[in-house]
């Protein structure tokens, strides 16, 4: 009947158009490819492909890519945000590549699914970085990325020296079905072994304030002597502080991890948190990287980020260098 | 009565299908008691009767639907007993329901082979059944595309493929329930036409109407039925009109309930040229510009048939349908209520006839039920007064003589003539000044009906304005003051209290005016 | 007689059930009582705090369900409430004695919003407060840009300025009587206690059971059903806003994030109670036994520390369980 037809078009049509309008680029930075060629000031564009901006995290690391490309007033980049949608993220890197981008940097979704398309653009001539989560295989030009568990290992050495060897700490982990989850402990893991420093009690927050808050609450509840509380990331160590403070229980310190500037970074500041460990999201690394593959040099296949310790002693001075 | 010759009415063949001695309760009530009916290749037997005869139930039984029953069912002279719709249709009975059976969504091909679906190692062969279905739809004259959906085809349309759909479960024995409600008159003439062609090829229909126009023009033979009882069975030709309706109607009423005498006061309500247009399908039960007027004090009966337009009427004068037209009035004035809430605020009140749905709610308590509609005198800006309640409540339901051991009892749990006594005293707390009611006995026993009778008639004495919508003769006739009959959603007769008769009454209600009784006041 | 003729009629009754429920709870957590914690009164207070929240929306949604309908946006709104309480209380400065009204203003315009679509333009309410979950929580992302809305405000220069924590936080996240008694357990009584009052106690709490009974029977007795029913969900809204402030206090931040779930738990607390989803019966009483069960129940688990597989299969348990023992009476 026509009148469903007619709604099935329009609906078509919007559809379409609200396509279009996400997969504008930010407006921050023009799309397409006017790459001038101005003599020896060549602009280069750069096509970045960021898998969601949901996560706070990621919407960090397009900013670390901004910043860290406006220093350099020959890189031009476009952001494509693909809203956790795997097919949207392929289209982005086809889109980029048959625009001709000098070089692209993506933050893929998921391995399997985008392997094969940076692969048609490594083909097409495109370098291209992954950031943060890896692809299969070796069709891509570098790799950066951090270790979780290498964060965690850090975070258990630093507790285990700020302790003097043993204490009691409470574990507070992120969901154990992620591999972030499952780095972070086993990371902490190996980060305490050979010491004194026993887990007295463990629970899943699913990264989650409310819940990390509830769980520190039940820790209290049973535990006389709690030294430490080692939280998977900042918020859930933020709320197991306020649930400490709520029940007047002094002398526990709080360890968390991301270290965002206006939260991890803010909290240890405010002395809420006594440390926290960067997640570094690459993106400074990646403008440096790229600048480097456009000037013709070579660049190792793999970079794995270190992390940045920030505590009382150092936040002023942003924080310290872990390798 | 004028009924065109068919071919081979009376063969001495066996009849298509034979009921005798048919017997059926529902717990202590007996609907049918040793009804007898058959149907003969090449016939159209109409079935007719009052609503409550048993008219349904035997066609029901007929159908496979109920299968607990006393008697004996005899398909060309072989007895058996389907247990279930499907294999009354496996013995070659089809049922067109009043209410279509078709599945909108689905397409006219699916509908047609519907638990019949042609199948290949489990999946559809859609070519075949495409194929078939044209062939059956074809056969009635219809051209249409078998792949859309049945919804979307016109309700007359929709009927045919349901015929279509009994000729393709190869029924000999069609059953057509109120066939042309929905159906203008060409459409009608259409169906008719297709019975012709089906009784040529040996069918066997099975009409239940109620209209007298189309039971002259289409019966070969007439069966009525009474109280659940058979009454008789004659051919169409050697059935007067006159004995026919004296057949359904019958001789023994009943009690009299003793009305006092009517002292109507000034006029309370009258409708100018009212019509009211259901939501739904379009022609159905709509009521066309109705005149009538009620004195306050007077009990002005309705009568009529299923799908008469009386219930609608009701509907639209309280504001419960919106779409209504024409005018009007309350003691004079002009009025139009845009929802039953203003309805009951100038004083009318609205017993439906069908409790359960529409006049209660089964999961509040009786305190609940009987205060829903006063809820705001009963309460202080808004903050309910629970001691008002219960007072207001025990003073209505005692009113109704409520038999009830509690008044927190949740209604689901009363007798139906207890429930349709709280619904009732629901509406005496608004104390209305015009009370329509709609079928107020249904389904109560004796004592509880003269106890409501007994009400009615103080009611008036108080000035209540009372239209009463009733299928039981007796009841309507004892009660009324005046009677308008009503069909096809038009008055087709007034009567005064002295001038009205049984079938007279039926008479009208069946479409047939002029003729039957003197005093006719169109 | 009277006696034990009293006794089984409660304990066939939606109450009686609910209760015995919410007693094997707590014969469970005697019997785990992970080293005496169960006894401490600190657990106590802490297992109401944290399913107070929870059980403020099941107030609202109570007062949903029964009239027939469904609410699923009260954790968007949870969540868009909290973004703009901690927006006005940590930004804009804004007393507390203006942030709570003008939340609660937002609160009953989102309800009011899917009430409308829901009772005037008769969309089903599932679909219609689905719509509404995710607008808000879009509208959450949008006002708080997509970050935590915290009292670390960003400066001009770039560099982070840090406020202090609003005395409306400190105010809602705090204890009192002696330490024992978390005040958003208060908040959630007294919230309880209002929306109990409507229920009971005020006509429109009757049109509201009346319209979930039998809505044509109630229109035709002149309930005023789609104004009820608007109000029913504007209240669920405000109710969710009350939600918003706790969780914003409580987190002493405003995250676009929070609540989601949330609206799935708190059913599930209505549920359990024995209020029943086709609506037209059930109550405040039963939503607080409700509540009480499946925060209690929390809480046994995480002291034990059990690990978050065996939570969610014990929980799923728990909830079919209690939802067939409901029906063995409307049968």
């Amino acid at each position: 009947m026509k009148p469903n037809h007619i709604r099935s078009l329009a609906f078509a049509i919007l559809s379409f158009l609200s396509l279009l309008a996400n997969g504008c680029s930010d407006p921050a930075s023009k799309s397409g490819n006017e790459s001038k060629a101005d003599g020896e000031n060549r602009v280069y564009t750069i096509g970045m492909s960021q898998c969601n901006l949901g996560e706070p995290w990621r919407v960090q690391m397009n900013e670390d890519i901004k910043n860290a490309a406006a220093k350099h007033s020959n890189l031009k980049v476009v952001f494509k945000d693909a809203q956790n949608d795997t097919l949207k993220q392929r289209a982005h890197v086809e889109e980029f590549v048959s625009s001709k981008v000098d070089l692209l940097i993506i933050s893929p979704k998921e391995a399997q699914p985008l392997t094969e398309p940076v692969a048609k653009a490594i083909q097409a001539g495109v370098p291209v970085i992954v950031l943060d989560r890896a692809l299969l295989g070796d069709k891509f030009t570098c790799f950066i990325g951090a270790s979780n568990k290498k964060i965690g290992k850090a975070a258990g050495e630093w507790i285990v020296k700020t302790l003097g060897g043993k204490g009691n700490v409470v574990e507070l982990m992120g969901l154990q079905t992620s591999t972030p989850g499952q780095d972070r402990h086993s990371g902490f893991l190996e980060g305490i072994a050979g010491s004194d420093i026993k887990i007295i009690f463990s629970a899943d927050m699913k990264w989650l304030e409310p819940d990390a808050r509830k769980e520190m609450e039940s820790a209290l509840s049973r535990f006389e002597k709690i030294d430490l509380v080692y939280a998977h990331n900042d918020a859930a160590a933020h709320g197991a502080y306020l649930a400490a403070k709520a029940s007047g229980r002094t002398g526990i310190k709080f360890v968390g991890i991301d270290a965002l500037p206006q939260e991890g970074v803010a909290y240890v500041s405010q002395s809420i948190l006594d440390a926290t460990f960067e997640y570094p999201s690459g993106g400074a690394e990646a403008i440096d990287t790229a600048l480097k593959i456009l000037k013709g040099e070579t660049v190792p296949r793999e970079i794995i980020l270190g992390t940045r310790l920030f505590d009382a002693s150092n936040v002023r001075q942003g924080g310290q260098e872990l390798k | 009565m004028n009924a065109t010759s068919s071919s081979g009415t009376t063969s001495l063949a066996e009849p298509l299908v034979r009921l005798s001695g048919i017997t059926k309760r529902f717990g202590a009530v007996t609907v049918l008691r040793d009804v007898r009916f058959e149907v003969a290749a090449g016939e159209v037997h109409v079935l007719a009767g009052e609503n409550g005869a048993g008219k349904s139930t035997l066609i029901k039984i007929l159908a496979g639907i109920h299968t607990d029953f006393e008697g004996l069912i005899e398909y060309c002279g072989r007895p058996a007993r389907p247990c279930s719709p499907l294999e009354a249709s496996a013995l070659g009975v089809a049922v067109i329901h009043q209410e279509l059976s078709l599945i909108g969504p689905m397409s006219v091909a699916d509908n047609i082979f519907l638990g019949r679906t042609p199948t290949r190692a489990g999946f559809v062969c859609e070519a075949r059944q495409h194929e078939e279905a044209l062939h059956w739809v074809r056969q009635l004259g219809l051209e249409i595309d078998v792949r859309r959906c049945a919804e979307q085809f016109p309700i007359a349309v929709q009927q045919l493929i349901e015929i279509a759909k009994a000729l393709s479960q190869k029924a000999k024995v069609i059953v057509m329930d109120e066939p042309t409600s929905a159906l203008n008159a060409p459409e009608v003439e259409k169906l008719f036409a297709l019975i012709r062609t089906l009784k040529e090829r040996g069918c066997g229909i099975v009409y239940i109407s109620h209209k007298m126009e189309e039971i002259e023009q289409i019966a070969d033979r007439i069966t009525v039925l009474r109280d659940g009882q058979w009454v008789g069975t004659a051919p169409a030709t050697e059935l007067p009109a006159q004995r026919f309706i004296q057949w359904m109607v019958g001789r023994d009423l009943g009690e009299q309930f003793p009305r006092r005498a009517p002292n109507p006061g000034p006029e309370r309500v009258r409708l100018e040229n009212f019509s009211v247009f259901p939501k739904g399908f379009a022609e159905k039960n709509a009521v066309h510009g109705v005149s009538l007027e009620v004195r306050a004090g007077e009990i002005l009966g309705i009568g009529g048939l299923q799908g008469s337009g009386a219930s609608e009427l009701f509907w639209g004068m309280f504001g419960a349908c919106s779409a209504t037209q024409g005018a009007m009035r309350l003691d004079g004035r002009e009025v139009s209520f845009a929802s039953p809430r203003a309805a009951i605020e100038s004083g009318l009140a609205l017993l439906t006839n069908d409790r359960k749905a529409t006049g209660l709610v089964l999961s509040l308590s009786i305190i609940a039920n009987a205060t829903l509609a006063g809820l705001r005198e009963l309460s202080r800006a808004g903050w309910r007064r629970a001691d008002a309640e219960r007072a207001a409540a025990e003073k209505t339901t005692s009113r109704m003589k409520l038999r009830a051991a509690s008044l927190e009892l949740e209604v689901s749990a009363l007798s139906g003539g207890n429930q349709q006594k709280v619904a009732i005293a629901k509406w005496l707390q608004t104390r209305p000044r015009v009370l329509l009611l709609d079928e107020p006995t249904r389904g109560i026993d004796v004592a509880a009906k003269r106890e409501i009778y007994q009400l009615m008639d103080e009611w008036t004495s108080e000035g209540m304005a009372i239209l009463l919508i009733s299928s039981e003769m007796p009841e309507l006739l004892t009660l009324s003051d005046r009677i308008v009959v009503m069909h096809r959603g038009r008055v087709t007769a007034r009567f005064n209290r002295t001038d009205a008769t049984p079938e007279a009454i039926l008479a009208a209600a069946m479409g047939r005016v002029g003729n039957a009784t003197p005093a006719i006041v169109a | 007689m009277a006696k034990t003729n009293g006794l089984r009629r409660f304990s066939t009754s939606a109450a009686g059930r609910a209760f015995m429920a919410l007693v094997l709870v707590f014969v469970v957590g005697a019997i785990f009582n992970a080293d005496g914690a169960f006894f401490k009164i600190g657990t106590h207070r802490d297992a109401l705090r944290q399913a107070s929240v929870y059980g403020i929306l099941a107030c609202g949604l109570t007062l949903v369900i029964i009239s027939g309908g469904i609410d699923l946006a009260v954790g968007s709104v949870l969540a868009l409430v909290a973004v703009c309480c901690a927006k006005m209380a940590i930004h804009w400065g804004w007393s507390g004695w203006l942030v709570v009204p003008a939340c609660m203003l937002v609160g009953s315009v989102s309800g009011g919003l899917s009430g409308v679509v829901a009772a005037k333009l008769r969309v089903q309410p599932f679909i219609a407060t689905l719509a509404l979950m995710v607008a808000a929580r879009g509208a959450a992302k949008y006002f708080s840009g997509g970050m935590k809305v915290s009292t670390a405000v960003k400066s001009s220069s770039g560099s982070y300025d840090y406020v202090d924590v609003p005395a409306l936080f400190r105010a809602v996240d705090t204890r009192i009587l002696g330490d024992n008694v978390s005040m958003v357990t208060v908040i959630f009584l007294i919230c309880l206690g209002f929306s109990w009052l409507a229920l009971a106690k005020h006509s429109w709490g009757r049109q509201l059971y009346a319209i979930g009974g039998n809505e044509e029977a109630s229109r035709l007795s002149g309930v005023p059903v789609v104004s009820a029913k608007i109000c029913a969900y504007a209240a669920s809204g405000v109710l969710a806003a009350v939600a918003g402030i706790c969780q914003g206090a409580q987190e002493q931040q405003g995250d676009p994030e929070a609540g989601a779930g949330y609206e799935l738990i708190a059913i599930a607390m209505v549920v359990i109670g024995g209020t029943s989803l086709s609506g037209g019966r059930g109550g405040m009483g039963l939503t607080l036994l409700g509540v009480l069960t499946i925060g209690y129940l929390d809480k046994i688990l995480s002291i034990n520390a059990v690990p978050e597989a065996g939570r969610l299969m014990l929980t799923g348990v728990i909830i079919v369980a209690a939802v067939l023992t409901q029906r063995r009476r409307e049968s």
